[in-house]
């Protein structure tokens, strides 16, 4: 939910535990009126504040939003709520009232505690929202074989990384398949040795005869097998010897998984892959980023080494027309920009404009910097400061950590902005920059803000 | 019945038995014969579908006319994928002019508060009528025999009746709020649907009318059909007619939620391909029906008791307090019924789901939404709980229990050590230093329990240990005197610690297996779990035969915590359901039909926990806070008429009292 947007559960519940107000008043009012001796004029009068004090309490969190919410509930009202209670206890004590609260009340809030704990409950939990990922990354500037595979890379695995937890890239491949020697989940082939593999495969006989035969259309995909002449002419390779290779086998695992099987790891007798063509939905992966996925696969075994990669950089790419898919991007016009990939080659200035910070932070040492909807980029000074504020909830230490927390989780603190008495709102910055950025160009760019401080003498 | 006749228990036990089973077993037997009728049946239609082609072809200008495309996952027998004729538009791309907002909560939160309100509306009044039918139709069996009994379960089912037709109407209401929200805010999507799905809402809408005319009758003809035999047997058929027609409602809209999340009868541009059965039936309609209903039971169950225990709580006699506790009883024992199947419904349809894309089954179990299954067997340990509680706290109330009582601890100690296993997580999420510290993303000891292995051995456990309290809990009062008492007791013991043996020796060698074979274990797990349910039943009751009573349980007495373990039974039903409902639609991620239609709207993200938990309890307590308006509402015309036995029929002496 947005920030300005009201917290639907503590709404919710103010609104219940005011009509319990009105409740508590009327009930009073009834043992007064059923027994002689009681002041109903003192008892009436203590519960009617109660209830106006709940009724305005529960108006007033109708004009907050979110966190200011649930920090008036937990702060004010619950209090309230509970001195009520007590009260309305000393009201049946004082006065020796048997009968007291009603089941209804008690089975309200044995209803409310249990489901409020488990909201807790929830919250208490690792919290990580999901957004959709980009529909396809555009490549900025000339890439270098490295920055090439680290964005098949990112597409794999994402670029941020939680430690105990699985990360997984727009292409979803960790979900089934592992990427270390000797790690094997059982889902799906293990992915070490696959560019070794690769070559040895497309002599074998099984793969020429199973589950189709080299020159038949596997109908799920649409795809002919052994035929790299003949994949759909957005993917085609259009470099290299004319003969199937090695590159040419694991772009069909990728667009026609079904096209082999690995033994052991298929359904019907090995005859059906449980692998999604990766080209279509819900992947959906375009021509640069299919060959950057090969061009991950083909070096990850031999870090640094990229001499075994076979696949174009995309400035080099002939069939590279800008686009994975071509007729969508007819359809939307062409002038809609697609979501970025930044290497960490640029220089800085570049970087950020490409990512538009600009458009909403002032940073110092970048021309043309001047955004007013964020908070102004004085981290080196600002980042230590926060860490300590009390309403700081994240989880940097550091202000290079605070600031790439910044980054990849931008409600993680929300600066509050002074000068209009208010915070900035939150949801306003994208999330993605996960997916647009390489490692290289995180470390950047963190590097960069954390060094960011007022002007001398300002 | 229930505690005073021996011959009913039998019957409701059995008759809820062969219900589940008439539900489970043609779904989960009947595959292989189903998927082989279906490729003679694709293959026919594709067969006839071009002829038509092809004299079209001669008709016309020689060119066809009808363009073909592949279904998206339909296959034809040679499990090649089904080809059908275009017959509708493209999904559309949508666009910010597909969406419209309000400003104090995301679109797609509304959508999802109207939705959930109208599905636990909707799954009371589902189940209220399978708990009339089958109540109705005991007492009608057991009236020669016991009209006192006969006239409490006929006034029960009435009472019932009653306040469903008030909750019937708010389901109705509840519905046309969901509509107009999917109109209003999503106009691109719901335009998609109903394209697709024109004829399919229609039939909805004319059912609905078939389903109000036939409650209405089966309702308001109570009295003038009670005092006939004939036309009191009639009036039963008609709540059998109305569960028909209420199932088929169901199914029908099922159809819509199972379309947008493993999509048939459409190719991957999103057009239909003219068989409208086939976009129906796509492959999670079923595992997702028979889901609902059992859920519903449970969740109907779960109202009951909570209206009943309300009603104890706030009894103002003896007699109300002891009517009102067999209710609780009747209600729970009805939920309980239902919850034991639940989990093997729920593996048939990740089973299906796993069949349809097997990413979006790892997404469940192993990606984003792992956590909620971490969730789910909290709230699975907190039902068994609460129901073992029940059980516990109500055997006290029945003479003849101490001989069992004793048991209750160790049983507890199971369910704890069960529910440990059951909830430990395979990896959590660490700082860095953390997982250095443990070296691991998982603890060397503790994360062997947070495998697969472990935790279907811990959840088939806390089934059994269920079974037994309850079987338990059946003969606490009952003397047995069959002669073959001794070895009825002996087969009861050694179908229990067999299949515990084998569920836990299961469980330990899928440590020693490969991942794709361990899968395989739970089928003989979930096979050891059923016989004892199903022949500890059938083997307990059928050891009642003229069996001498210690005593009648003592109506009215149960202890407050047993009545608030009912209570928290009701909630944890609540939120379950929430829960469950939230994992199967959210799996989508970002789309609204998977892979076909994108969800281009601002609110296309997934939640994170915390969020997606607040409004589960907002849904909860809302949806709450309505069952009380109604059944506030439902009591207004309240008449308390004490069950009376006919003039000229003999009680029998033990009902005297």
């Amino acid at each position: 939910m947005l920030p300005e947007q009201h917290d639907i559960l503590f709404s919710f519940l103010s609104i219940l535990f005011a009509t319990f107000g009105v409740f508590v008043f009327g009930n009073v009012i009834q043992n007064c009126r059923e027994r002689e001796g009681l002041n109903t004029t003192l008892w009436g009068g203590i519960f009617g504040i109660f209830a106006i004090t709940l009724f305005l309490m529960t108006v007033h969190m109708f004009s907050l939003v979110q966190r200011d919410q649930l920090i008036f509930f937990f702060s004010t009202y619950i209090w309230t709520i509970l001195l009520l209670l007590l009260v309305w206890g000393v009201f049946f004590k004082s006065n020796k009232i048997e009968s007291q609260s009603p089941p209804i009340i008690r089975g309200f809030f044995f209803w409310t505690t249990v489901s409020v704990l488990l909201a807790g409950y929830t919250n208490w939990l690792p919290q990580q929202r999901s957004d959709p990922p980009p529909k396809e990354a555009a490549v900025v500037g000339d890439l270098t074989m490295e920055e090439f595979a680290e964005m098949g890379r990112v597409i794999i695995f994402g670029a941020k990384q939680v430690a105990g937890q699985k990360s997984i890239g727009k292409g979803q491949c960790p979900l089934c398949h592992t990427f270390e020697a000797g790690n094997n989940i059982g889902r799906c082939p293990n992915l070490f040795g696959v560019e070794k593999r690769s070559h040895e495969r497309v002599k074998e006989e099984r793969y020429a005869t199973s589950p189709v035969a080299i020159g038949e259309t596997e109908p799920a995909a649409g795809i002919v097998k052994g035929k790299y002449d003949q994949i759909p002419e957005e993917y085609k390779r259009q470099h290299g010897p004319d003969e199937l290779t090695g590159e040419d086998y694991i772009r069909e695992s990728l667009m026609c998984p079904t096209c082999y099987v690995v033994k052991g790891y298929g359904k019907a007798g090995d005859t059906k892959s449980p692998m999604p063509v990766i080209t279509k939905p819900p992947i959906s992966l375009s021509r640069t980023e299919v060959n950057a996925v090969i061009a991950y696969l083909q070096s990850k075994d031999t870090p640094g080494e990229f001499a075994a990669v076979t696949v174009p950089l995309p400035q080099d790419d002939a069939g590279n027309t800008g686009g994975g898919d071509a007729t969508a991007e007819e359809d939307s016009g062409g002038d809609e920009e697609g979501p970025v990939f930044v290497t960490g080659k640029e220089d800085i200035q570049t970087m950020i404009n490409t990512l538009g910070c600009p458009l909403c932070h002032t940073i110092p040492g970048v021309e043309g910097a001047m955004g007013q909807l964020g908070p102004v980029l004085h981290e080196k000074i600002n980042a230590p400061k926060r860490i300590k504020d009390p309403n700081y909830k994240g989880k940097a230490t550091n202000t290079k950590e605070y600031v790439r927390e910044s980054i990849l989780e931008p409600g993680a603190y929300v600066v509050f902005n002074e000068e209009a008495g208010e915070s900035f709102p939150d949801g306003l910055m994208p999330t993605t920059f996960s997916e647009q950025l390489s490692v290289q160009a995180l470390d950047k760019l963190v590097d960069f803000i954390s060094q960011t401080e007022p002007p001398a003498g300002s | 019945m229930l505690g005073k006749n021996t011959r009913s228990i039998g019957a409701l036990s059995l008759g809820l038995v062969l219900a589940v089973a008439i539900y489970l077993v043609p779904g989960m037997t009947g595959i292989a014969d189903a998927k082989e009728a279906f490729a003679e049946q694709v293959f026919a239609e594709e067969a006839f579908a071009k002829e038509v082609q092809a004299e079209e072809a001669v008709e016309g200008e020689g060119e066809p006319e009808i363009e073909w495309s592949q279904d998206v996952f339909y296959k034809d027998w040679e499990g090649n994928p089904l080809k059908g004729p275009v017959s509708g538009h493209p999904a559309p791309e949508l666009g910010p002019t597909d969406y419209n907002t309000y400003e104090f909560a995301p679109s797609r939160i509304i959508l999802w508060v109207a939705n959930q309100q109208h599905l636990y509306f909707g799954s009371f009044v589902l189940a209220v009528p399978i708990f009339c039918m089958i109540i109705e139709f005991i007492g009608i069996r057991v009236k020669d025999e016991d009209p006192v009994m006969a006239a409490k379960y006929d006034r029960l089912a009435h009472d019932l009746m009653k306040v469903s037709l008030t909750a019937y109407s708010w389901t109705a209401i509840l519905g046309g709020v969901l509509l107009f929200t999917f109109i209003t805010l999503f106009p691109g999507f719901f335009k998609y649907m109903a394209g697709i799905f024109r004829p399919v809402m229609h039939v909805y809408a004319l059912m609905f009318l078939a389903e109000s005319g036939v409650l209405y009758v089966y309702y308001y003809g109570w009295d003038k059909m009670k005092e006939d035999k004939f036309l009191k047997w009639v009036h039963c058929s008609l709540s059998v007619l109305l569960n028909l027609i209420g199932t088929v409602l169901m199914y029908l809209a099922n159809s819509w939620a199972t379309f947008m999340q493993a999509p048939g009868g459409i190719d991957s541009q999103g057009r239909f391909l003219g068989n409208i059965w086939h976009v129906i039936h796509s492959t999670l309609w079923n595992p997702v029906g028979v889901h609902r209903i059992l859920g519903n039971i449970v969740f109907g169950g779960g109202i009951v008791g909570a209206y009943a225990a309300y009603h104890y709580l706030t009894a103002k006699n003896e007699e109300e307090r002891a009517h009102y506790d067999w209710v609780c009883y009747v209600a729970m024992f009805i939920a309980i019924f239902g919850l034991i199947p639940l989990p093997f419904a729920g593996y048939w349809l990740m089973k299906e789901v796993y069949a349809f894309r097997q990413q979006m089954g790892i997404t469940l179990m192993g990606g984003i939404m792992a956590w909620l299954f971490i969730i789910q067997a909290v709230m699975i340990g907190l039902l068994f709980f609460g129901a073992n509680s029940y059980l516990h706290n109500g055997m006290s109330r029945v003479k003849g229990s101490h001989r069992y009582m004793k048991y209750c601890k160790y049983m507890v100690l199971l369910l704890i050590c069960c529910f440990t296993m059951w909830m430990t997580p395979h990896t959590i999420v660490m700082t860095p230093a953390e997982l250095k510290a443990m070296g691991g993303a998982q603890h060397p000891v503790v994360g062997h329990f947070g495998v697969m292995s472990a935790k279907n051995t811990a959840v088939n456990l806390m089934i059994t240990c269920t079974v037994l309290c309850f079987l338990l809990y059946q003969r606490a009062n009952k003397k047995i005197t069959v002669p073959w008492a001794t070895v009825g007791n002996c087969w009861i013991t050694a179908i229990f610690i067999g299949a515990a043996a084998n569920i836990i020796f299961l469980g330990v060698y899928g440590y020693f297996l490969p991942a794709n074979q361990r899968v395989g274990l739970s089928v003989p797990q979930v096979t050891s779990t059923l016989t004892t349910l199903f022949a500890g039943t059938a083997i307990n009751i059928s050891m009642f035969k003229d069996s001498e009573s210690y005593g009648d349980i003592q109506w009215g007495t149960q202890s407050k915590v047993g009545t608030y373990a009912i209570f928290l039974l009701a909630i944890s039903f609540t939120w379950l359901m929430g829960l469950m409902g939230y994992i199967r639609s959210a799996v989508r991620l970002f789309w609204h039909v998977t892979e076909v239609v994108r969800d281009n709207s601002a609110d296309a993200y997934t939640l994170t926990i915390g969020e997606a938990g607040k409004m589960l309890t907002f849904n909860a307590l809302f949806v709450w806070v309505q069952f009380v308006v109604v059944f506030w509402v439902g009591s207004l015309t309240a008449k308390k008429i004490p069950a009376k036995a006919p003039e000229g029929v003999p009680v029998p002496a033990q009902q005297q009292q």
